[in-house]
C-alpha cells in the first residue's frame, strides 16, 4: 500500500475537501458576529447559494472558466439578499436576532425558498454542467503525504485558504477591522468616536451572508455536485458552533473545520476499512467539544481573553437624552 | 448633505385594537408577499392558496390530517413559549422532543403488552416528560451555574440527541431495535405493543388524536399557571425585569431552572406523543426530517408566547404543513411551506415593531443632541 | 501678525465660554455661564450635583450645542457641530466612566477613531505604539501599549484615557471627577500629572466636588450653582469655597413645614442600626469604610453627599441586593441576613430605589401587579399556589386612590406612567406594607414641583406614623427640609451627623467636600 493510501493521509485529504464549505460558512458568520450580530440563518443562506449556483451552472452556456465564477457570484448575491432581510430586521428594527435568524433558515432552507426555486427551475434532475474539480497543483499531487492533502484540492478550497488569511489580516491588522471589532465589543464606545455602527453591521452581515452562499455553492458545485433538497444537512449549524470553537478567530476556525471534517469522515473511512467503531461517539464528539469549549470561554476569568464579542446578540440603540 | 436616518420612537399610546390587528395584519401581508412570489414564478397564487385551504381544512379528512401535523407543533410550541417567556432561549426543543420519543418508546416496550392501556399511555407521557426535561436541564444548569449561553448549548444537544437516536436504531443491538425478521438486515425500531398505541377519538367528521387533546389540556393548564399562580407571576417578573425580580426577593436562577425543565418536559411529551399516537416505532430519520423543534419556535413567536394562542397557531401551521404533504407532487411547488412559514414570521416580527414604535425621520440636528450618559 | 494681535494671542485664554445657556425640558442646566481657562493653567469646576458641570463640559466638547452664548478658543470664536470639531480645536475630555474596550490593547483603544492615522486603511500598529511610548514618557504617564485594558488597574486605565486625548493633540483636557475611582496614592500621582501638563503648556479643567483637592491643586476655581457660574476665584480657603458651592447664608435652615417636629424623642426605639458597615464596590475598591448610623421610629435621617461616595452601595446592602464585607445591620433589634432580598422584606424594610424603572418596577407588568410585587407570597393576595387576581386588583385600586396615582386603570403597564406617578406607585407599595424602616433614594429626582410636594408630604406622613426613614438624596435642599437629622457621607463613611436645629449649612458643605476641620 502506497503511503498516499495510508489511512491518515486519506482522512486528512478528505477532511479538507469536505471541510471547505464549513470554512466559508464559519468565516461569513464570524464577520457578522464580530460586528455584534448573531445570524442563525446560515443553513438557509447556504441553500440559497447552492440553488443559485446550481442554476447558473446548469443554464448558463459557456466554458467553465466563465460559468463557474458567475455561479459563485450568483451564490453570493442570493445569500446576501437573504442576509439583508435579517440585517434589516435586527439592525434597523432591532428585532430579536435569534428568532429572525431562525425565520431566515425556515424561509430559505430545506422545504423553503431554495426547494421552491429548485422545483421551479427543475434542478436536481441532472448533474450540473460545470463543477469544481480537484486540481493537480504544480504537478505535485502525487508527492508523498502532502500531495493528496495540499496539492490535490479544488479551487474553492484554495480560495477558502486565501479568504482565511485575508479575514485574519482584515480583522486584526487593519483600521476597519479594528473598528468592526469595536462595534462588536462596545457599540456605545464605537459610536462615541464616530464609527457608524449600523453601517458596519449591515456590511458585515450581508458580506458574511454572501460567504455562506459560497459555502452552499461548494455543495452544488463541488461535493455532490448537483442540487439535492436540503443538501447542506445541518452543516450550517455546525458552522455556528465552529465560530465559537475557534474563539472567533479565522485561523482557529480553519483548524476546527478540518477537525470536524476529519471526525465525520473518520467513521466512514474506518467502517470501509473494516473497523467497526461506534460512529455515535465520533459523530457526537464535535458537538460535545463545542459545548465544553463554550463553557470554558464563558467562565469569568477566561472570558476576557477568549470570549465572544461583548455586544453579540444585543440590538444597539443610541441613548437619547 | 441631509442624512437620511430612521429612528424608532416608542409609542406612548397603545390603541386597544392593536395587539389583535398586528398578527392578523402581518399574516395578510405575508400571504400577499407569498402571492407575489408565486405569481412571479409562474404559479397562480389563488389556486395554490385555495388548494392549501382545501387540503388543510375543508376536504374529507383534511382537518384530521391537520390535527396530526399540528400535534407535535403544539408541544414544541408550548416548549418554546414557556421558555422564551423567562428569557431562556431554548432552541433545543428538537433534541428534547427526540429524547422524549426515546424515553417514551423505551418504557412502552419495557412494559410490554400485558398492562392496561391507561398505564401504558400514562407511563409514556411521564417518561417522555422526564426525558425531555432532563435534556433541557443541561443547558439550564450550564446557563445558571456556568453562565454559558443556552442558545448554542441547546442547539448542540439537538445533534447529540439525534446521534443517540441513530445509534440506538442503526448502530447497536439496543433494546429499541427490532432484532428479528427483516430487522436483522434493515435497521428499524421495534414496533410498540398495540396496547401502547394511543387512541384517536372519532367525532364523526373529525378524528382527534389523544395527544392533541392532551396538548390542549396542558396548554390550558399552562395558561392558568402563568396567569393565576405565584410561580407564573415570578416567571413574568423574571422574564421582563430580572433585576426587579431579585429586588422583590425572587431567585431568578431557580425560576429559570424550573422553567427549563418544564419546557423540556413539554417537548418530551410531544416526542412521546409522536411515537405513541402516530409512528409507533422509534424512527430517527423521520424525526430528523420533521424539524418539529424549530417549527415550534415559529409557532411560539407567532402566538406571542401565549399558551392558548399556541393551540390555534399550531393548527394553522399544521394545516399548511399537512397541505404541503398532501399536495406534494409535480404540479405543486415544493418548499412553499417553508416560504409561507418564514414570510409569516418575518412579517409578524416586523409588524410587532411597528405596533410598539413609531418610525420617524431624524434630522442631523437631532443627532447632535444625544447624550451618552446622564448629566 | 501685528504687535497687538501677537500680544492678544499670547494672553488669550485657551478656551472661554460666554453667557452659555442650555435648557432641557424642565430644567435649566446652564444659565448665563461665563468663564475662561488660561493656557498652562489647572482650572477646577466646582459644584454640587445638578449644578451644571457635566452639561457645560458636554458643550465644551461639542456633544451639545448651547441655546445661546458662544465659545472661544485662543481668542477665536468657534461653533462646534460635533465632538469631532471640538477635538480638532484641541479640546478633549476624559470621562468619569471610561470609554475603553476591555479586550483591546492600550494601543488599539487609543488608535480607535483617531484622526491621525494615515488614510490608506492599513494602519501601522507598531508606529502607534511607538508614539504612545513617546507621549507617555514626556508626560510621565507610564503605560505598556501592548497591555490589554482588563489587565490594568483603574489608575492605569485612566492614564490610557488621558493618553487617548493627548494622542489627538488636545491642548485643553477636561477631566470629569477624575479622582472618584482612584486610591489616595493614585490621586496624588494624578495631581502631579495635571500640574506637569499645565507646565507643558496644556490646560487642564477638572470637575470635582472635593474641596480639598480643588483648593490644593487648582490655580483657579469656577464655582457653579444651580446652573449659573457664581464666581471664579483663586481661593485656597476651603471654607470660602464651601460657601460659594452651597450658596446659603450661614444661618440655620428655616423650617419649611410646620407639621414637622424638631426632633424625635429619645424614647423612640431605634429601628435601624448600622454598625461599622464595610463593603466593596463594583470596581473592587472599598465603597463603604465603616458606616455607623441609627434611625429611630418616626425619624427621618437624611444622608447628604455628592453621588459616588457610597450611598448607592449602602442602600443596596439594606435591600439585600449587595453583600457587605463586614459590619452589621439590625432592624428593630434583629440582625439582617447578608445578601438576602427576602429577609429585609420579612423584617419590614421597604426600599424605594433611585432606579425606579430598572430595579423598582417591572415595566411590562401592570400597576396592580407591581404593587403586589412584595406581598404576593402572603395572604390575602396569595392562596398557595394561586394568586388571587381580584385581591391584587382591588388592593391596587385602593392604593391608587389613596396615593392619587393617575392612570387609566390598575391594569395599565407601568411603562406608560409619568415619572411622578411611577414614584407614587413605588411609595404606595413600599409604604402600604406597614414597614418599620423605609429606605428611599433620590425621591424627587426627575419630578415636577407638584409631584415633589406630594412625595415629601407622603414621607412626612409616614414618619408621623412611626416609620423610620433613611432618606438618601443628592439634593441638599431636600435633605435639609425633610430631615430630623442630617448625616453627611463622604468616601464611604459618615463624617458627621447633625441635628436639624444645629444644622450649619456651611459646615455641611465642607463635610460634603471632605473637610472635617473647621478653620477659623
Amino acid at each position: 500500500m502506497s503511503i498516499n493510501e495510508n489511512i491518515f493521509v486519506v482522512i486528512m485529504a478528505s477532511a479538507i475537501f469536505y471541510g471547505t464549505p464549513l470554512v466559508f460558512a464559519s468565516l461569513g458568520e464570524v464577520l457578522a458576529e464580530r460586528s455584534g450580530v448573531l445570524n442563525l440563518g446560515v443553513e438557509g443562506m447556504m441553500l440559497l447559494g447552492a440553488v443559485a449556483a446550481a442554476w447558473v451552472s446548469t443554464n448558463v452556456g459557456g466554458p467553465a472558466i466563465v460559468v463557474l465564477p458567475l455561479a459563485l457570484v450568483a451564490a453570493m448575491i442570493a445569500a446576501g439578499l437573504g442576509a439583508s432581510i435579517h440585517a434589516f430586521l435586527t439592525i434597523t428594527l432591532r428585532v430579536n436576532q435569534i428568532i429572525s435568524g431562525l425565520a431566515l433558515t425556515i424561509f430559505a432552507g430545506a422545504a423553503g425558498l431554495s426547494s421552491y426555486l429548485a422545483g421551479i427551475w427543475h434542478l436536481g434532475k441532472a448533474p450540473v454542467m460545470h463543477q469544481f474539480l480537484r486540481l493537480d497543483v504544480f504537478g505535485l499531487a502525487d508527492t508523498p503525504v502532502v500531495g493528496p492533502i495540499l496539492f490535490h484540492q479544488t479551487l474553492l478550497t484554495y480560495l477558502s485558504w486565501v479568504l482565511v488569511i485575508a479575514a485574519s489580516v482584515y480583522l486584526f491588522k487593519t483600521r476597519m477591522g479594528l473598528h468592526v471589532r469595536a462595534v462588536g465589543e462596545s457599540p456605545q464606545t464605537a459610536d462615541s468616536v464616530g464609527i457608524p455602527v449600523a453601517r458596519y453591521r449591515y456590511a458585515h452581515v450581508i458580506l458574511g451572508g454572501s460567504f455562506a452562499g459560497i459555502a452552499g455553492a461548494c455543495f452544488s458545485l463541488m461535493i455532490v455536485p448537483t442540487w439535492v433538497d436540503g443538501m447542506t444537512a445541518g452543516q450550517g449549524w455546525i458552522a455556528l458552533a465552529l465560530v465559537i470553537f475557534g474563539f472567533w478567530r479565522p485561523d482557529l476556525m480553519l483548524v476546527g473545520a478540518y477537525l470536524f471534517g476529519a471526525l465525520s469522515s473518520l467513521s466512514l473511512t474506518l467502517q470501509a476499512r473494516g473497523f467497526h467503531i461506534s460512529t455515535a461517539f465520533l459523530a457526537a464528539l464535535p458537538y460535545v467539544m463545542t459545548i465544553v469549549v463554550l463553557v470554558i470561554a464563558s467562565n469569568a476569568s477566561s472570558r476576557r481573553q477568549l470570549g465572544a464579542p461583548a455586544a453579540l446578540g444585543k440590538p444597539y440603540e443610541r441613548e437619547e437624552r | 448633505m441631509k442624512r437620511f436616518r430612521l429612528r424608532l420612537e416608542p409609542r406612548s399610546d397603545l390603541p386597544k385594537w392593536l395587539p389583535w390587528a398586528v398578527p392578523v395584519g402581518s399574516f395578510l401581508v405575508a400571504l400577499l408577499v407569498g402571492a407575489i412570489v408565486l405569481s412571479t414564478t409562474g404559479q397562480n397564487p389563488f389556486s395554490v392558496y385555495a388548494r392549501i385551504v382545501d387540503r388543510a381544512f375543508l376536504s374529507d379528512g383534511a382537518f384530521s390530517g391537520t390535527l396530526v401535523s399540528a400535534t407535535p407543533l403544539l408541544f414544541t410550541g408550548l416548549c418554546a413559549a414557556v421558555a422564551f417567556r423567562v428569557g431562556f432561549f431554548n432552541i433545543g426543543g428538537e433534541g428534547q422532543f427526540v429524547m422524549g420519543a426515546i424515553f417514551g418508546s423505551g418504557i412502552a416496550l419495557k412494559l410490554g403488552a400485558d398492562v392496561p392501556g391507561v398505564v401504558a399511555v400514562a407511563s409514556m407521557v411521564v417518561f417522555g416528560a422526564i426525558g425531555g426535561g432532563l435534556w433541557a436541564l443541561i443547558p439550564g444548569i450550564l446557563k445558571t451555574r456556568f453562565r454559558t449561553n443556552e442558545i448554542i448549548t441547546s442547539l448542540m444537544l439537538n445533534y447529540v440527541a439525534a446521534v443517540i437516536a441513530t445509534y440506538l436504531i442503526f448502530d447497536s443491538q439496543s433494546f429499541w431495535r427490532e432484532l428479528t425478521g427483516s430487522g436483522v438486515v434493515f435497521p428499524k425500531g421495534k414496533v410498540l405493543p398495540t396496547i401502547a398505541w394511543w387512541p384517536k377519538l372519532d367525532f364523526g367528521s373529525v378524528i382527534v388524536p389523544f395527544g392533541f387533546l392532551l396538548g390542549m389540556v396542558i396548554a390550558g393548564w399552562l395558561y392558568v399557571l402563568q396567569r393565576k399562580t405565584r410561580f407564573g407571576f415570578e416567571m413574568r417578573v423574571v422574564g421582563g425585569a430580572p433585576t426587579t425580580a431579585r429586588y422583590a426577593g425572587i431567585k431568578p436562577n431557580r425560576v429559570i431552572i424550573a422553567v427549563a425543565a418544564l419546557s423540556g418536559a413539554l417537548a418530551g411529551i410531544g416526542g412521546a406523543t409522536d411515537v405513541g399516537n402516530f409512528r409507533h416505532i422509534l424512527d430517527p430519520k423521520g424525526l430528523q426530517q420533521s424539524g418539529f423543534g424549530y417549527a415550534g419556535i415559529v409557532v411560539a413567536a407567532l402566538a406571542r408566547l401565549n399558551p392558548v394562542a399556541v393551540v390555534f397557531v399550531a393548527i394553522l401551521l399544521g394545516g399548511i404543513t399537512n397541505a404541503g404533504y398532501a399536495l406534494r407532487g409535480p404540479d405543486f411547488p415544493s418548499g412553499l411551506v417553508g416560504v409561507l412559514q418564514g414570510l409569516i414570521l418575518f412579517c409578524t416580527l416586523g409588524g410587532e415593531v411597528l405596533a410598539r414604535y413609531r418610525v420617524k425621520r431624524s434630522s442631523p440636528s437631532d443627532v447632535i443632541e444625544t447624550a451618552l450618559e446622564p448629566a | 501678525m501685528t504687535q497687538d494681535s501677537l500680544v492678544e494671542a499670547a494672553t488669550a485664554p485657551a478656551v472661554a465660554a460666554f453667557h452659555i445657556t442650555k435648557k432641557f425640558p424642565g430644567v435649566n442646566a446652564n444659565e448665563d455661564v461665563t468663564f475662561d481657562v488660561r493656557v498652562g493653567e489647572v482650572h477646577a469646576l466646582l459644584g454640587e450635583n445638578g449644578a451644571g458641570k457635566t452639561t457645560l463640559s458636554n458643550i465644551l466638547t461639542g456633544l451639545y450645542r448651547p441655546d445661546s452664548g458662544w465659545l472661544e478658543v485662543l481668542g477665536d470664536r468657534v461653533n462646534f457641530q460635533s465632538p469631532r470639531d471640538a477635538i480638532a480645536a484641541g479640546i478633549g475630555m476624559v470621562h468619569q466612566h471610561f470609554r475603553l474596550i476591555p479586550t483591546f490593547t492600550v494601543a488599539e483603544n487609543i488608535a480607535l477613531g483617531s484622526a491621525h492615522d494615515p488614510i490608506n486603511g492599513r494602519f501601522d500598529l507598531a508606529a502607534i505604539e511607538e508614539r504612545i511610548v513617546a507621549l507617555s514618557e514626556s508626560f510621565d504617564l507610564p503605560v505598556d501599549p501592548r497591555a490589554k485594558i482588563w489587565q490594568l488597574s483603574v489608575g492605569e486605565q485612566q492614564r490610557v484615557e488621558i493618553l487617548k486625548v493627548l494622542y489627538r493633540e488636545a491642548r485643553v483636557l477636561i477631566m470629569d471627577e477624575p479622582t472618584a475611582v482612584l486610591t489616595p496614592v493614585e490621586s496624588e500621582a494624578l495631581a502631579s500629572t495635571m500640574q506637569s501638563m499645565a507646565r507643558n503648556g496644556r490646560s487642564v479643567v477638572f470637575i470635582s466636588h472635593k474641596l480639598g483637592e480643588v483648593a490644593s491643586i487648582a490655580d483657579r476655581v469656577t464655582v457653579l450653582r444651580h446652573g449659573r457660574s457664581v464666581e471664579t476665584v483663586t481661593e485656597n480657603d476651603v471654607n470660602a469655597l464651601a460657601s460659594l458651592m452651597v450658596g446659603r447664608s450661614v444661618e440655620s435652615v428655616q423650617q419649611t413645614t410646620e407639621s414637622m417636629s424638631l426632633f424625635v424623642a429619645e424614647s423612640a426605639p431605634v429601628v435601624l442600626e448600622i454598625s461599622d458597615l464595610c463593603a466593596t464596590g463594583d470596581r473592587g475598591l472599598k465603597a463603604l469604610n465603616g458606616v455607623n448610623l441609627n434611625v429611630r421610629a418616626g425619624e427621618i435621617v437624611g444622608v447628604a453627599g455628592v453621588a459616588g461616595n457610597g450611598q448607592r452601595e449602602l442602600v443596596e446592602i439594606l435591600a439585600g441586593l449587595r453583600r457587605s464585607s463586614s459590619g452589621s445591620v439590625q432592624v428593630d433589634g434583629e440582625s439582617l441576613e447578608n445578601g438576602s432580598t427576602r429577609h429585609p422584606i420579612r423584617l419590614g424594610v421597604s426600599y424605594v430605589p433611585q432606579d425606579r424603572m430598572g430595579t423598582g418596577l417591572a415595566p411590562d407588568l401592570s400597576i396592580a401587579e407591581n404593587m403586589a410585587l412584595k406581598k404576593y407570597r402572603r395572604p390575602p393576595v396569595s392562596r398557595p399556589p394561586f394568586l388571587r387576581q381580584s385581591v391584587i386588583d382591588s388592593e391596587a385600586r385602593e392604593l391608587m386612590a389613596q396615593f392619587d396615582v393617575r392612570a387609566p386603570s390598575e391594569t395599565t403597564p407601568t411603562r406608560r406612567l409619568s415619572g411622578g406617578n411611577v414614584q407614587k406607585v413605588l411609595l404606595a407599595r413600599e409604604m402600604s406594607g406597614d414597614p418599620k424602616v423605609l429606605v428611599i433614594a433620590s425621591p424627587s429626582q426627575g419630578l415636577d414641583v407638584g409631584a415633589v410636594a406630594i412625595v415629601h408630604q407622603l414621607l412626612l406622613d409616614a414618619a408621623g406614623k412611626g416609620v423610620g426613614i433613611l432618606l438618601v438624596s443628592e439634593d441638599l435642599d431636600e435633605v435639609l427640609s425633610l430631615s430630623h437629622r442630617i448625616a453627611v457621607m463622604y468616601e464611604g463613611r459618615i463624617l458627621d451627623t447633625v441635628d436639624r436645629v444645629d444644622a450649619d449649612v456651611q459646615r455641611i458643605g465642607l463635610l460634603m467636600g471632605g473637610q472635617m476641620e473647621e478653620s477659623a
